[in-house]
């Protein structure tokens, strides 16, 4: 896909760009933030990857300006670690994601993959979420496989429900922290794992495929082929 | 520097209280003119009214030489100071005053004698038509009383002056003398030498209670330069390590590495390695961000033990897996006020501590009370716990116990834990409770409702 990145530090945007470029995607550079949102006019992107502090004009007015235009394409905002409360302003201000410097890179692939499939066409909100013989009742709350019921607690459904979600892309274990925990820090214990292998032990033992796959260095993905 | 002195607070005050006497001084003067101007004048007035009156009655029962007789006695009477005249039809018959137009009455009037020129004030009357009488006194006196209080008070009015002006130097300069010294101490504490201290005489007076203010402001700002300078050292020392590793892993990758798999697996070391030396910044800037303190803006009402049921759930599989138990004790309801999110990393902190600290089969309960306008959130295990005499070293940055040093981490637990607690106005405290195990106590304030 085509990706925009604002992002003004030359090395960074460089080592974004090869990453990017090795996943194939095709990587447009702005190092200003007024540039940056002439060339985010201008459209055609998938994403835009937009760092918060810009010379010119900084990130966050940026895509406040964007989106008071009326331009949605979606948002990865890049931080670095400063104030606490800018994750919660990136958002409102927003911004659908938000990655604080430094980042592994996969964490940044894993990321722009998941907003980006916002932007596709929206179907009103499902009720049903399925993948093969596997499906989650978001109204009853209740998830069959093979048509037997698995009885799942409240957060393992937030966790297999974020995974069916981005069926087919890899999720990180920050970006289950954040979405299944509201947890917006490092654990130092293995929280994802241990509830990932439950949810597994749940979902997955016992029938042919394992639909839930541990991706090397990067998190989990959900394929149902 | 010679008229510094001019300057300060302590002449300014003088010259006020000087200038509130001498305005004082004048007022009484002026008052002191007026009262003296009244009586001289009524004694005046009193004496020739008895003067008439003797001339009257002379005049009444032997006739006009008697009148002429009265009048030459009184002119040689030892306290008469006053004028007398008597005339007839504009002829002056006795008397030291040159002969006037009659007039009855008190009045005043002026007059000239030997080159000299006089007031007099008195009473004038007829005796019978034709023959005309005054008694009367020298205003002159009075003038001269006048003028003697009026030279008394500029006397008093220039001493006062000269008081003020003395009094203030003296005051400024023993108050300059001070805060010269105060300030001396404070380019000397400037120039580096942070171990001085302002000088307090022990009066107790206000230079006193604002040196004592600005020593108290000193030895706190000593106290953080060291715990500043003791983080930084830390940090130093803690960062050579695992960069000193890094560096290690990378010459022996180089020297060693035969195989592409050889190199990828010392670069995933190196990667990790730097990840660790990252992630201690990461949680050493949090902790400088929750001490700064500007996050009370997300603070939300929220239920303490709904928050504490969540972690359960969270850490409950963590816990099983690393074979110790997650329980919930007592769960008092209990409303505040804070942030939802640290508060989550408080007590993921606590809990995870628990886990990762303890051998296996450790209890770990949570527990929440309230009690006496607080509520008590604590997390407690039934582990090995620590010697009491490390409980304060464990909120240091960058502590680790010996024990500990194995496990991954950063020593920065609970300062982070404390952190959070005080932005919340709680405090922590660890506790051995007489039973074995550590029990961690974080203390909530609670509003008045």
């Amino acid at each position: 896909m085509k990706i925009l990145l604002i992002e003004d530090d030359k090395e960074i945007s460089a080592h974004i760009v090869y990453a990017l470029n090795g996943e194939g995607h095709e990587v447009s550079v702005c190092h200003d933030g007024q540039e940056g949102l002439k060339a985010a006019r201008a459209g055609g992107h998938a994403v835009l990857i937009v760092d918060r502090m810009l010379p010119g004009l900084d990130g966050l007015s940026l895509v406040r300006q964007l989106r008071a235009e009326d331009n949605h394409t979606p948002v990865l905002f890049l931080t670095t670690m400063s104030g606490l409360n800018d994750r919660v302003e990136g958002l409102k201000g927003g911004g659908d994601d938000y990655l604080v410097k430094p980042f592994a890179f996969p964490e940044l692939l894993a990321r722009v993959e998941v907003i980006a499939r916002r932007a596709g066409p929206r179907d009103s909100e499902p009720v049903r979420l399925r993948a093969g013989d596997l499906e989650l009742d978001l109204i009853r709350r209740t998830v069959h496989r093979g048509g037997k019921p698995i009885e799942l607690q409240a957060q393992e459904f937030r966790l297999l429900e974020f995974l069916m979600r981005n069926m087919g892309r890899v999720v990180t274990r920050a970006m289950l922290l954040e979405h299944v925990w509201d947890l917006h820090f490092d654990p130092r214990t293995n929280i994802v794992e241990t509830h990932m292998s439950r949810l597994r032990g749940k979902v997955d033992r016992g029938h042919g495929t394992e639909l839930i796959q541990t991706v090397r260095g990067s998190g989990y993905m959900l394929r149902a082929d | 520097m010679r008229i510094r002195f001019l300057r300060t607070e302590g002449f300014r005050l003088s010259a006020l209280y000087a200038g509130i006497f001498a305005i004082s001084v004048m007022i009484l003067g002026a008052f002191l003119l007026v009262i003296t101007n009244q009586a001289l004048r009524d004694q005046i007035l009193t004496f020739s009214s008895t003067d008439i009156a003797a001339i009257r009655n002379g005049y009444a029962s032997e006739g006009r030489s008697e009148a002429i007789e009265v009048v030459q006695q009184l002119m040689a009477g030892p306290a008469n100071s006053g004028f007398l005249l008597l005339q007839d039809r504009g002829r002056a018959l006795a008397g030291n005053l040159p002969a006037m137009a009659p007039r009855t009455g008190t009045f005043e009037f002026a007059f000239s004698a030997g080159g000299q020129s006089r007031e007099v004030l008195g009473e004038g009357r007829f005796l019978s038509p034709g023959l005309y009488a005054f008694a009367g006194g020298d205003l002159t006196r009075l003038r001269t009383v006048q003028a003697r209080i009026l030279g008394i008070m500029l006397d008093l009015f220039g001493a006062a002056i000269l008081i003020a002006i003395a009094s203030g130097a003296l005051v400024s300069w023993s108050f300059l003398r001070r805060t010269d010294a105060m300030a001396k101490t404070c380019q000397d504490i400037m120039q580096g030498d942070l171990k001085l201290r302002l000088p307090v005489r022990g009066a107790g007076d206000e230079l006193d209670r604002l040196a004592e203010a600005i020593n108290e402001m000193l030895a706190r700002i000593a106290a953080l330069m060291e715990n500043l300078s003791q983080v930084s050292n830390d940090i130093a020392h803690d960062l050579r390590t695992p960069v000193t590793h890094l560096r290690h892993r990378l010459e022996r990758a180089r020297a060693d590495s035969r195989t592409p798999e050889d190199y990828r697996l010392a670069l995933d070391a190196a990667i990790a390695k730097a990840d660790e030396i990252l992630g201690l910044f990461t949680a050493l800037l949090r902790i400088a961000q929750i001490e700064g303190g500007d996050r009370r803006s997300a603070f939300a009402p929220l239920e303490l033990g709904e928050l504490l049921e969540q972690m359960r759930e969270l850490f409950e599989p963590v816990a099983e897996e690393a074979g110790d138990g997650l329980q919930l004790g007592t769960l008092d309801k209990v409303s505040i006020r804070g942030d939802r999110q640290l508060l989550v990393q408080l007590f993921s902190n606590l809990i995870e501590n628990a886990i990762v600290h303890t051998p296996r089969g450790t209890r770990i309960t949570l527990s929440l009370l309230r009690a006496e306008g607080r509520a008590v959130a604590a997390v407690s295990d039934d582990g090995p716990g620590v010697p009491r005499e490390e409980h304060d070293k464990l909120f240091r940055r960058l502590y680790r116990r010996e024990a500990s040093r194995s496990q991954p981490g950063y020593g920065l637990g609970l300062a982070l834990v404390a952190a959070i607690a005080d932005l919340h106005g709680a405090t922590v405290r660890l506790a051995n409770g007489g039973k074995p195990g550590l029990t961690v106590e974080v203390s909530f304030l609670l509003e008045r409702a």
